[in-house]
């Protein structure tokens, strides 16, 4: 079945099995292996991307669910300001240890910064309850989101 | 696996009109790709409904808040409609699964899928919310308490849908409200059990009360003979041996990787008698 969407600004047009994992075609056929997988089953947040804008697990979706969407995975939201300014304090603040969960983090975080922005630790907490990391604790990534809001309201 | 994508709602009805086996309609995905993936779902036809927005949505009719079967966690958390009329509900959707799956999840999905540990679904049962069952040439409207009649099974014919649920915009007015989940943490968890509730009381008498639980029985649905036990009752003269008993009887839970039986037995007594009593 042809199936059409735009992922990370660029129109995309495949021909795919529509039950097929989105999962598998954003990293095996169009090689945005940003996306991680870990758990499989929407439980761990690894495989996070924004669809229309909206934080969802890509492994429990299928291509279907692309057809006429916007999808962002990691890559792109890396490259913008807001992306890079997170990143930056995410670094700062030694957010992250082995990373495998951490593209997922870094969408839930972009959409939480991009949508709220308010550097208020219970709403961090919230909008990151679907994420897991099981290496270093939560407290130096919800530091890293709190000081990437004060920064962003310091520029406005 | 055959694949049907319906170009419309009466292309819906055609397609599954034809389809007599079992299948499965495919809306948010957040459950059905679990069961792919765990080889439970392996043969049967896909009918994807996800596109089809007209089943989508919280609306206002009359009496009536309807939702549309493909209306998700999230919009269904953000409906003003619902927090206007039934903030205890919008409150406590807030913690069933997590945001990315809330923006996936639907309502009619949540309730088609049948899981005795679905979070909706106690909410539901005492708010005496309805389901609207549609098919080709027939529209009924069936009460949510009685749908379920066994481990996922339910009272809904092979050509039919659920296209909306409808709740009564006077479903709590004059009843104090209860829910707790009880689980391993606040977000992202599957329950040991959980309690809705809603009563009417006239000082120390108890009017009406409602009471349904998740989690503790192979199918939802309410705790009939706690309720007419309580019904009409003086809160101070309540026999708790009476109740205790009476709710070995009315629900069944079992041991399993989360929690185990007797853990599940006492929660439950508890959360009833701290509802009872409040």
């Amino acid at each position: 079945m042809k199936i059409s969407f735009r992922i990370n600004q660029k129109d995309v047009s495949l021909d795919l099995d529509p039950m097929r994992r989105l999962i598998d075609v954003i990293r095996e056929d169009l090689g945005y292996t940003g996306t991680k997988e870990s758990c499989g089953e929407g439980e761990c947040g690894a495989c996070t991307i924004l669809l229309d804008g909206f934080p969802v697990t890509s492994c429990l979706l299928n291509a279907i669910h692309a057809q006429g969407k916007q999808i962002h995975t990691a890559e792109y939201l890396a490259k913008t300001e807001k992306g890079k300014l997170l990143i930056d304090c995410f670094d700062e603040t030694n957010a992250v240890q082995c990373g495998f969960c951490f593209p997922g983090f870094f969408v839930s975080s972009y959409h939480y910064l991009l949508n709220d922005g308010e550097p208020n630790l219970e709403k961090i907490k919230y909008a990151l309850s679907g994420n897991i990391c099981r290496c270093t604790g939560y407290t130096k990534i919800f530091e890293a989101i709190l000081l990437a809001c004060d920064r962003i309201k310091k520029q406005v | 696996m055959d694949f049907y994508k319906p170009s419309s709602l009466p292309d819906l009805f055609e397609i599954i009109s034809r389809l007599e086996g079992r299948k499965y309609f495919l809306a948010g995905g957040s459950d059905i790709n679990v069961q792919i993936k765990n080889k439970i779902i392996t043969k049967e036809p896909v009918v994807y409904i996800n596109h089809l927005d007209e089943l989508r949505g919280v609306r206002d009719d009359g009496d009536q808040i309807v939702i549309g079967a493909l209306t998700s966690y999230h919009d269904l958390i953000s409906s003003p409609l619902l927090l206007k009329y039934i903030p205890f509900l919008s409150e406590a959707l807030r913690y069933f699964a997590s945001p990315p799956l809330q923006n996936m999840a639907t309502i009619g999905g949540n309730l088609a899928n049948g899981s005795p540990t679905a979070d909706i679904t106690p909410l539901l049962l005492v708010l005496n919310a309805e389901l609207k069952m549609m098919s080709k040439s027939k529209l009924r409207i069936i009460p949510l308490n009685g749908f379920y009649t066994g481990y996922k099974q339910f009272d809904m014919k092979y050509n039919e849908l659920i296209g909306a649920v409808i709740i009564s915009k006077k479903a709590t007015s004059g009843y104090r409200s209860y829910y707790r989940k009880v689980g391993s943490r606040r977000s992202l968890t599957i329950a040991k059990l959980s309690l809705a509730g809603l009563k009417k009381m006239s000082g120390e008498q108890i009017v009406e009360i409602r009471l349904a639980a998740g989690a503790l029985n192979e199918y939802p649905r309410r705790l009939a003979r706690i309720e007419d036990y309580l019904t009409s009752r003086i809160r101070s003269e309540l026999d708790w041996q009476e109740i205790e008993s009476l709710l070995s009887k009315e629900i069944t839970p079992i041991t399993d990787l989360r929690s185990d039986s007797e853990y599940r037995y006492q929660v439950c007594l508890n959360l009833i008698k701290q509802f009872v009593l409040d």
